[in-house]
């Protein structure tokens, strides 16, 4: 607004020199590299004046110059312009707030041409057309096309307002407790702590060590130590000497700086007691075995194996002694005790009620036994069915010798005696009473099992190859399967198909025992490393379950026939009884809960129980043990 | 001190005080209200000496401080406390020990005569005085139960059950000594465990009911006599699941039976039909039944005595479990003249005299036995006279028999 005025002032003042500069309003800095500054009316380049002047100039200039106060550079020419009087009363007046023309009078009296009243006369006179009075046509056939459309919802009725409003509280709706974004889970770096009374110079005497709490503090370990340092008296600030562990303790600061969690850890709120399963509790799981009722004494060296007779009247026992007793149940009485020429190893109860023979073995030899307890018909008619064989006519090469024990040793109960090239192990029955199966662990060869057929006293060897050291073998109560239990795996064979059916990863280092479910589905092995596995065989051929509730190697695992328990033996010369309840259901996992734990058995050189078994019908657990003893758990 | 106003009365006319309240300290004990019984009887008679009684209330005998028994038991202190007393029964003792060279399974007493079977496959009849007089062999196997037919002057008709099956019946003349094997019994198919004997021993023919312990399906057999020496069994009773371990007759017409099964049945003898079924938790090993007071007592391996009314129609109540055993429970007996009283034995070598009016603890443990009771019997002789004339005749396996 400055300029405009100026430039016509500049035509009155110089209108000879007409220098006016045509390039109009733009930023002269675009002419800043030419020697021209713009063109002039005549369309000639304006050039730009010779710059003397330096600062030193333009100093004394202004102190020299009377008008300097009125001298205004024109950028667009260039030039200083040396503003007239009435310019400079212009700019006053201006600067007032003033109008710029002097005679304009602001406060002149207003004439009003038309008043705000409403007179009672119109303007004008003329009078209102007729079609103010009739209703539109055309607005008519517009009103009706529109109700036509909305009628028939091609138009919508004005929708109603949104009422949400456009800006609303981000953090409203926020949980306070929920975590949101890194600010949230900021951590302040921690403080270090202030000093207290014993970091000063001078301490109240309570503050510093006696000499005992100084013996204690240096011979502790510094991360032991309450304090980091000794409080120390001093007579004044003065005396106090320079904190020699200064850099030290900089530098812990900065390890601790470090190392200091920077983020909150989400822990999770949990109450531990949930996180147990919900496992009933074995009050309800009863019957099982709680206390100890029996003990057999008799032994007079560790009972390696027991067995019961499926009536449930006897038990049978083996000892390293080299005798086999057997024993009423109910009363503890030893009925029967026979020397065998060897430790007996292992003794199986034929599981048929209607045959009584007893498998014993020792060293190199399964001998069958009539104990002759039980029934008179049964026994005699378990002689009989020995005695029918009748050798068939071409004789096979068998790997074990059966031979017919008679005269004194037939009185003493020997029926059959199979010797077999290497030292047995186990024995153990087919559950129809007319197989049965013996072990002899041997790393080099494939001759480690064999299947013998009582009724025919024929023999085979199931495996061609060796597979690895036999711990024990089962086999299976229902099914045609065969169980066995190598160091670390367990085999399943189906006998019929003669084929591997499964192989179990038992996870343990080395398996002691084994059983299966009588249902046929499930099986425990017990091993060295004081693991008892639990398999379902139809879920899986690793452990359903895991239990390490034996301190030392387990010796025996046993399921009892009718009732949900099996009980483990371990060399703590404990037993442990489980609820183990299986479904019908197949999609119900069995239910394992740990009910007792059955002590009682003493610890004879390391060993404590040797052998477990059921009571076939009652829920009893019969434990043999290292300190010569059965007990029974009632 | 308190007081309370108490009324002493008893069955026995001769120890009978007047029918007057007293006041009496309510911290009173038995051997104090012991005293002053004594005290009553010796202002009423001179002569009376010393006598120890026992104090019931309600029932119940007293074991602690009358006041503490009475807030036990919930009895008002306002009212005038009825305590009956009666003569105390003096602790059983050992009075002769009758050594065996094997495990004694059985015994069964009369008041003459002990009959006892044992593990050395014979019986043995000895005299109240534990003289061995008999010597019964004639079985194969293990003697498990033997038992007292009838008795006709000096002859006596008696019976030896055994692990080979059968059931021998011998007629011995207590005079001349003489034994002879009248018949043998045969029809089981496992060892024969236990026998009871008909309470009419007066009938001709010789009732007998045993039981077996065989595999499958356990039966009990009665026995009618025939010309021939072997009998075969009458009835069979078959319903059991396990081995039967004890039965005995409860009259003429009723045989109650007990099982591993966990149940007490009790049979029809005319027709061979369950007529009620009491069932337990655990293995029955012996019941006896007490025609005085009309109770059923069981042993199992639950280390309980339990008390049961046959009678009752609503299913297997228990009236009463005695607990105090530490072992099973083997031998079970109610005393032949007290209705109260029992006798128990176990697995943990003890014997225990029982009053069922004191539940809680028993009256003596006889811890004489050094191994473990299979089972026990009592005597009676023909006058009480003296306390310990009640013999109690108890086996154990420490090969003795022993006499309190």
């Amino acid at each position: 607004p400055l300029f405009i005025p100026l430039a016509q002032s500049d035509m009155k003042d110089y209108k000879h020199l007409d220098i006016r500069n045509t390039v109009g309003n733009v930023p002269m800095e675009w002419y800043q590299d030419y020697p021209h500054i713009g063109y002039n009316l005549d369309g000639k380049k304006i050039f730009k004046p010779i710059r003397n002047k330096d600062e030193l100039d333009e100093f004394l200039d202004k102190m020299e110059n009377p008008d300097y106060w009125r001298t205004v550079h024109d950028k667009t020419t260039a030039s200083d312009i040396r503003l007239t009087d009435e310019q400079v009363d212009l700019v006053h007046r201006l600067q007032k707030g003033q109008f710029g023309d002097v005679n304009f009078n602001e406060y002149e009296p207003s004439v009003d041409f038309f008043t705000n009243e409403v007179m009672i006369h119109p303007v004008t006179n003329r009078p209102q057309d007729k079609r103010s009075f009739i209703p539109s046509l055309i607005e008519k056939e517009k009103v009706s096309k529109l109700v036509h459309a909305i009628k028939m919802g091609w138009i919508k009725p004005r929708k109603p307002k949104e009422t949400t409003p456009q800006y609303y509280d981000l953090w409203a709706k926020e949980d306070p407790n929920a975590i949101l974004g890194r600010h949230k889970m900021h951590v302040p770096a921690p403080k270090m702590r202030l000093p207290g009374h014993e970091e000063s110079y001078n301490p109240p005497p309570e503050y510093l060590l006696t000499e005992e709490e100084r013996l204690v503090w240096e011979q502790q370990d510094a991360e032991d130590r309450k304090l980091p340092f000794l409080p120390q008296k001093h007579s004044c600030l003065r005396a106090v000497p320079a904190f020699s562990r200064f850099i030290h303790e900089r530098f812990e600061r900065c390890l601790d700086l470090y190392l200091c969690p920077r983020q909150r850890k989400m822990r999770v709120n949990v109450n531990p007691e949930d996180l147990i399963p919900k496992l009933p509790k074995p009050k309800d799981l009863q019957p099982f075995p709680t206390t100890m009722s029996l003990v057999y004494r008799g032994h007079t060296s560790l009972v390696r194996s027991i067995s019961a007779s499926p009536t449930g009247q006897w038990l049978v026992s083996g000892s390293d002694d080299f005798t086999v007793r057997f024993w009423e149940v109910n009363t503890g009485r030893c009925m029967k005790t026979l020397e065998v020429g060897g430790a007996v190893k292992s003794v199986a109860w034929n599981p048929n009620p209607a045959v009584c023979l007893v498998a014993v073995c020792f060293e190199r030899t399964v001998l069958l036994l009539n104990p002759s307890l039980g029934d008179r018909l049964v026994v005699s008619s378990t002689d009989q069915l020995i005695t029918a064989y009748e050798p068939p006519e071409e004789d096979k090469e068998q790997a074990v010798t059966w031979a017919l024990s008679e005269g004194l040793e037939h009185n003493m109960g020997h029926r059959l005696t199979l010797t077999h090239p290497k030292a047995v192990k186990q024995v153990v029955w087919h559950g129809k009473g007319d197989y049965l199966s013996s072990v002899m662990p041997d790393n080099s060869s494939n001759l480690q099992v064999l299947i013998h057929q009582v009724s025919k006293r024929r023999t085979q060897n199931p495996f061609r190859k060796n597979k690895g050291l036999v711990q024990c073998v089962s086999f299976h109560p229902l099914r045609p399967y065969f169980f066995v239990a190598t160091q670390r795996y367990v085999r399943v064979y189906n006998l019929i198909k003669q084929e591997l059916t499964k192989k179990l990863m038992t996870n343990c280092k080395w398996i002691s025992s084994m059983a299966i479910h009588p249902g046929g589905d499930n099986l425990i092995c017990g091993s060295y490393d004081c693991r008892l596995a639990w398999f379902d065989l139809d879920l899986s051929t690793k452990p359903y379950k895991m239990l390490r509730h034996h301190k030392k190697a387990l010796r025996g695992v046993a399921y009892h026939r009718n009732y949900p328990l099996f009980a483990s033996g371990a060399d703590d010369g404990s037993v442990i009884v489980c609820h183990g309840m299986v479904y019908n259901d197949l999609l119900q996992n069995p239910l394992i809960v740990p009910v007792k734990v059955l002590k009682g058995h003493q610890i004879t050189h390391d060993l404590g129980v040797l052998d477990v078994t059921f009571h076939p019908t009652q829920p009893w657990v019969f434990s043999s043990g290292a300190d010569t003893t059965i007990r029974l758990f009632t | 001190m308190s007081q309370l106003q108490t009324r002493f009365f008893t069955d026995n006319k001769k120890y009978s005080v007047d029918d007057v309240p007293f006041s009496i300290p309510a911290a009173s004990e038995v051997q104090e209200l012991s005293n002053v019984i004594n005290k009553l009887l010796e202002a009423k008679n001179g002569s009376h000496s010393q006598i120890e009684f026992d104090f019931l209330v309600r029932g119940q005998f007293l074991r602690t401080s009358l006041s503490n028994h009475m807030e036990a038991e919930g009895i008002s202190t306002e009212d005038v406390v009825e305590i009956e007393y009666v003569e105390r029964f003096t602790a059983p003792q050992p009075e002769e020990c009758m050594m065996h060279d094997d495990w004694i399974s059985s015994v069964e007493a009369d008041s003459e005569w002990i009959l006892t079977g044992s593990y050395d496959k014979t019986a043995r009849i000895w005299s109240l005085e534990g003289k061995a007089v008999m010597t019964v062999a004639g079985h194969t196997d293990v003697v498990k139960d033997v038992a007292w037919v009838r008795r006709d002057g000096l002859t006596s008709l008696l019976l030896t059950a055994s692990l080979d099956q059968t059931i021998l019946l011998w007629e011995w003349n207590s005079e001349r000594n003489k034994l002879k094997a009248r018949h043998c019994c045969r029809g089981h198919a496992g060892s024969v465990d236990t026998i009871a004997t008909d309470p009419t021993r007066t009938k001709v023919t010789g009732e007998e009911e045993e039981v077996e312990e065989p595999p499958s399906r356990p039966r009990k057999k009665q026995k009618t006599e025939q010309l021939g020496l072997t009998r075969t069994p009458l009835m069979t009773l078959s319903g059991h699941n396990e081995a039967v371990s004890s039965v005995l007759w409860l009259d003429s017409e009723e045989i109650c039976s007990a099982s591993w099964d966990h149940t007490i049945r009790l049979w029809d003898a005319e027709t061979g039909s369950v007529k009620t079924t009491l069932t337990g938790s655990k293995v029955f090993n012996h019941i006896s039944y007490s025609p005085l007071c009309r109770r059923l007592a069981s042993g199992s391996t639950d280390r309980h005595v339990r008390l049961w009314d046959p009678r009752s129609k609503d299913g297997s109540l228990v009236l009463l479990s005695l607990t105090s055993h530490s072992g099973w429970v083997t031998a079970v007996k109610w005393a032949p003249s007290h209705e109260h009283q029992l006798v128990s034995g176990s697995l943990d070598n003890l014997v225990k005299l029982w009053d069922t009016r004191s539940c809680k603890t028993p009256l003596y443990d006889v811890s004489a036995h050094e191994d473990k009771v299979l089972c026990v019997d009592w005597t009676d002789s023909r006058v009480r006279h003296q306390d310990n004339n009640t013999h109690l005749a108890c086996i154990n396996q420490q090969h003795t028999s022993s006499l309190y």
